[in-house]
């Protein structure tokens, strides 16, 4: 019999308990927190879709795995086996460990950056960016005009768009830092670049003489949407559809805590041998030596065995498909989403859901603070707060889109769970008209969305 | 255990062992010769006891290892974070607290936020990582150790000591406005793991305070040196190691630490600091760098076991086994006459590689000789502090000619036992009782940077 429900292909080994708090102690919680879920505790957060990154349940392999690392500061066995794990995936001579995906961004952005150059991207997520600026360089985002559409259905809305790309290469020419391609597009919902896109992006750097990096930190779910949405793709196994994006790349950098299904970790992959070099040196200066990069070798075997798990074809299915049973159960009761649902996350348009709340009282930040206050939801605002920006008269510039993202932690939560929040964005409907925004009242310099202070708008 | 007893003996049993790698001579030939010499080339499946380092290679304890399964890895807010915050004040007593992946991201940090460019930094002698991080940030790093700390035969039992001198000097000279701290590290690694005394420390609090500059500790071995307080400071000796560091850290403004040392964990560290302009930047620049303010770059397991480690790191059992061993090795070593540098350092003992091997020249590596010549024996490995590590001089490109060639036999916490340092002394002697035969090396690949990690050599 063909079964249309979506089973775990686990069971749960080992779990940990959740605190359960009142409505009335959370919007004191909420208050002490400033009005930023970044500054909540999370033994105050019931369930928490903050973030997919770090924060997987890893498996018992992989625990066996930490029971094993090798400690070594040289030379460590688990370097050994995350070195051929990695290398065998990337097909990629040079691989540098680093603590998490940011570190290897300082690193490559650091070295290749600098005033006056340029770097270009699908869309750079807010740590990337925030490298890429802190050298002194510029990021330039150029999705598909499809991609700024959250209602709008296209397969591969999170593609580069190359038209774009030509011409900007053309005139920034001998400025270029990289060409980052980021799979899936984060910040632009979670959506996936098809490999013909990826071919283009690839073909044009060539022909300009233009670094290709890619940002894989979700490429195994990337890797799912191309073989079930891209022709002549049916055929091919997930790990040879990242094996080929892989090839077409110069380098790659990649937060492990997404795909790779661990807590911790990180890597930059690279072919040529004097950018290696270069790279090598900032990393033992600033991570740690070149064989352990700042992890401990348990990370680093944890690592190689989430590297393997990820591309299990019934992992995957079950990935994919759980985040779309929760998106379409929200999409169906009218909660305005981005389109079609993405692979690690559910992103509401805060923008359409508050018609009434403009940009710069943080409609998103309104979302975010309802959720948690109704039912200890935790999520990240990805719009005004994460990358707006103010003008010379001080007025704010906003993001294109005012996003909510609920990201799914992998292999963590039931479907149970997953009932609370829909039941939750029930009473969110209902009283949609009502929510007022708020005000920053205090911010850093970079990456304000981290660590900025609200207050909301009476 | 009661202080009546003169033995070292563990405050603990094994509860998990890691099997390790029995090799033939004939395998290490071959390894050796694989690594190019470099011991920092082998594999560390090759070698049966390692002492290359004891960063990150400590044994945890078994409430260590529960801790590690009660991570919350939580981006933000993680429960783990909290424990650790509250270990760190409750331990050393700083008011606010970063995490950083290992020490040298806690570095990166301060530099940042407290050097400008044409800055000077004085010291109690350089530490490789602490010294980049001051030349990135524009500052320039000035010794003020005292002198005994370059003589490898002083038995000073405070090598670690600041010269007052040489502190005032420095700001005659450039003024305190030009000094943003002065950086003192409890015990100094690279004078051979040799303490600073407290009254000395005292002395540079008052003389820093009266010109309004900071002091940063770099405190990664601080209990080591507390405990040596305690042993051989007048006055110190009735008092609780846990006492003097937190007396210690008082007298200080903020601190880096790599809890990969002391605090016995295989990763993590943090930046500590009392002023709240400083902790609000640092906050801010450490999500760029290394992760949000409340993980910082670590996984929650590894904050929560750094909390358990941090308070058993200042046990009063714990600290005297751990030092214990290392001078039951030493003293064995100094017993066969085997020269070293003097006294010997709490966390392991620095051979002296020009005394041990007077035969070959500097330009032929003796200490990088010496630890290659220990692996072959017995599949010990160690690391040369000496010409090599040195590297050139960026003027001349020359090589620089350090005074001191040493091989460094670090001694991981709770990983080994009496039978491997036994075993240790044991392959010393004998490779010392056959010292006439030791020919030097010839370098055959050098890295540009920081060349002792992957240079090769080949035996003369």
């Amino acid at each position: 019999m063909q079964h249309k429900t979506v089973i775990e292909p686990f069971r749960i080994k080992s779990v940990e308990p959740i605190s359960v708090s009142t409505e009335q102690e959370r919007t004191q919680y909420l208050k002490d927190a400033h009005y930023n879920p970044f500054l909540l505790r999370s033994d105050n957060v019931i369930i928490d879709f903050m973030t997919d990154s770090g924060t997987s349940a890893m498996s018992a392999r992989q625990w066996a795995g930490i029971m094993e690392g090798d400690e070594a500061y040289a030379g460590s066995r688990s370097w050994e086996r995350m070195e051929k794990e990695v290398r065998d995936l990337t097909s990629m001579r040079y691989i540098l460990p680093t603590h998490q995906g940011r570190a290897a961004e300082r690193i490559i952005y650091g070295h290749l950056g600098g005033k006056g150059k340029v770097f270009i991207s699908n869309t750079h997520f807010d740590t990337t960016r925030a490298n890429i600026e802190f050298s002194g360089a510029t990021a330039i985002d150029i999705p598909i005009a499809e991609g700024k559409d959250t209602a709008l259905q296209h397969p591969f809305k999170g593609n580069m768009d190359v038209a774009a790309l030509d011409l900007l290469l053309k005139e920034h020419q001998g400025h270029v830092g990289a060409v980052i391609l980021t799979v899936t597009n984060n910040s632009g919902g979670g959506q996936p670049v098809s490999m013909a896109n990826a071919e283009g992006v690839a073909a044009i750097c060539k022909r300009h003489g233009v670094l290709f990096l890619l940002d894989c930190c979700r490429i195994a779910e990337n890797s799912w949407f191309i073989k079930h949405r891209e022709e002549g793709m049916e055929g091919v196994t997930y790990r040879e559809i990242a094996q080929r994006m892989f090839a077409l790349a110069d380098g790659a950098v990649m937060s492990a805590k997404k795909d790779a299904l661990v807590n911790m970790g990180g890597f930059l992959a690279l072919k040529d041998e004097a950018l290696a070099e270069a790279c090598i040196n900032l990393l033992i200066i600033t991570e740690g030596f070149a064989t352990y990069g700042g992890l401990s070798g348990r990370d680093m075997e944890a690592l190689a065995i989430g590297l393997q798990e990820i591309f299990d074809p019934h992992y995957l299915d079950y990935r994919i498909k759980s985040t779309l049973f929760l998106g379409m159960k929200m999409h169906e009761m009218g909660v305005p989403l981005m389109l079609p649902i993405g692979g690690h996350a559910v992103y509401v348009d805060a923008k359409k859901l508050y018609p009434h709340i403009p940009p710069e009282q943080y409609p998103g930040q309104a979302l975010v603070c309802e959720l948690y206050e109704l039912a200890g939801i935790r999520t990240v605002e990805i719009g005004s707060v994460m990358f707006g920006t103010y003008n010379a008269d001080g007025s704010l510039q906003p993001a294109p889109m005012e996003l909510v993202r609920l990201a799914i932690p992998r292999r963590v939560y039931t479907q149970s769970h997953i009932e609370y929040v829909i039941e939750t964005f029930a009473e969110i409907m209902k009283r949609r008209e009502y929510i007022r925004g708020l005000k920053i009242i205090k911010e850093p310099r970079f990456l304000r969305h981290f660590t900025a202070h609200f207050e909301p708008l009476s | 255990m009661s202080t009546t007893h003169t033995s070292w003996a563990e405050p603990y049993k094994i509860k998990m062992v890691e099997p390790l790698f029995m090799t033939t001579r004939e395998q290490r030939e071959e390894a050796l010769k694989e690594a190019g010499y470099n011991t920092f080339l082998l594999k560390s499946e090759h070698v049966y006891i390692d002492l290359l380092t004891d960063s990150g290679t400590s044994a945890m304890s078994d409430r260590q290892w529960a801790g590690m399964m009660m991570g919350d890895e939580a981006y933000a807010g993680s429960r783990n974070f909290y424990h650790l915050e509250a270990a760190i004040q409750r331990h050393y007593g700083y008011k606010h607290i970063i995490p950083t992946h290992q020490g040298r991201g806690a570095e990166n940090l301060i530099s940042r936020i407290l050097i400008k460019p044409g800055d000077i930094i004085p010291g109690n002698m350089y530490f490789t990582t602490t010294k980049l991080h001051q030349e990135m940030a524009g500052g320039t790093f000035a010794d003020i150790i005292v002198d005994e700390a370059h003589d490898a035969n002083s038995t000073f039992p405070f090598k670690g000591n600041v010269d007052l001198k040489k502190l005032q000097a420095l700001i005659d000279q450039h003024g305190a406005a030009k000094i943003p701290y002065v950086s003192i590290a409890t015990t100094v690694n690279m004078a051979g793991g040799q303490p600073l005394s407290l009254a000395n420390m005292k002395a540079v609090r008052e003389l820093t305070q009266k010109h309004g500059i900071r002091i940063i500790h770099d405190m990664t071995r601080v209990a080591e040196n507390a405990y040596m307080i305690k042993l051989l400071e007048e006055g110190q000796g009735h008092r609780s190691t846990a006492e003097i560091v937190l007396e210690l850290c008082s007298l200080t403004d903020g601190a880096t630490m790599s809890a990969k040392k002391d605090a016995l964990v295989n990763i993590g560290g943090f930046l500590a600091t009392n002023e709240w302009d400083v902790f609000e930047e640092a906050r801010n620049q450490v999500v760029i760098f290394e992760g949000l303010h409340t993980y910082g770059g670590l996984a929650g397991r590894d904050m929560e076991a750094m909390a358990i480690g941090i308070s058993e790191s200042v046990d009063e059992d714990h600290i005297r086994a751990r030092v214990g061993q290392v001078f039951y090795l030493g003293k064995k070593l100094q017993a066969a006459g085997i020269p070293m540098v003097k006294p010997i350092g709490t966390h392991g003992v620095f051979l002296d590689a020009k005394a041990f091997l007077p035969h070959v020249p500097q330009l032929a590596f003796p200490a990088q000789t010496l630890a290659a010549e220990l692996y072959l024996d017995a599949g010990v490995r160690t690391m040369e502090r000496g010409i090599v590590s040195a590297g050139r001089d960026k003027e001349t490109g020359d090589h620089c000619y350090p005074e001191l060639e040493l091989v460094r036999l670090t001694v991981p916490r709770r990983a080994y036992t009496q039978a491997h340092m036994d075993v240790i002394a044991e392959s010393v002697v004998r490779v010392y009782e056959r010292r006439a035969s030791i020919k030097g090396l010839r370098m055959t690949y050098e890295p540009k940077y920081l060349r002792f990690f992957q240079a090769r050599f080949e035996t003369l």
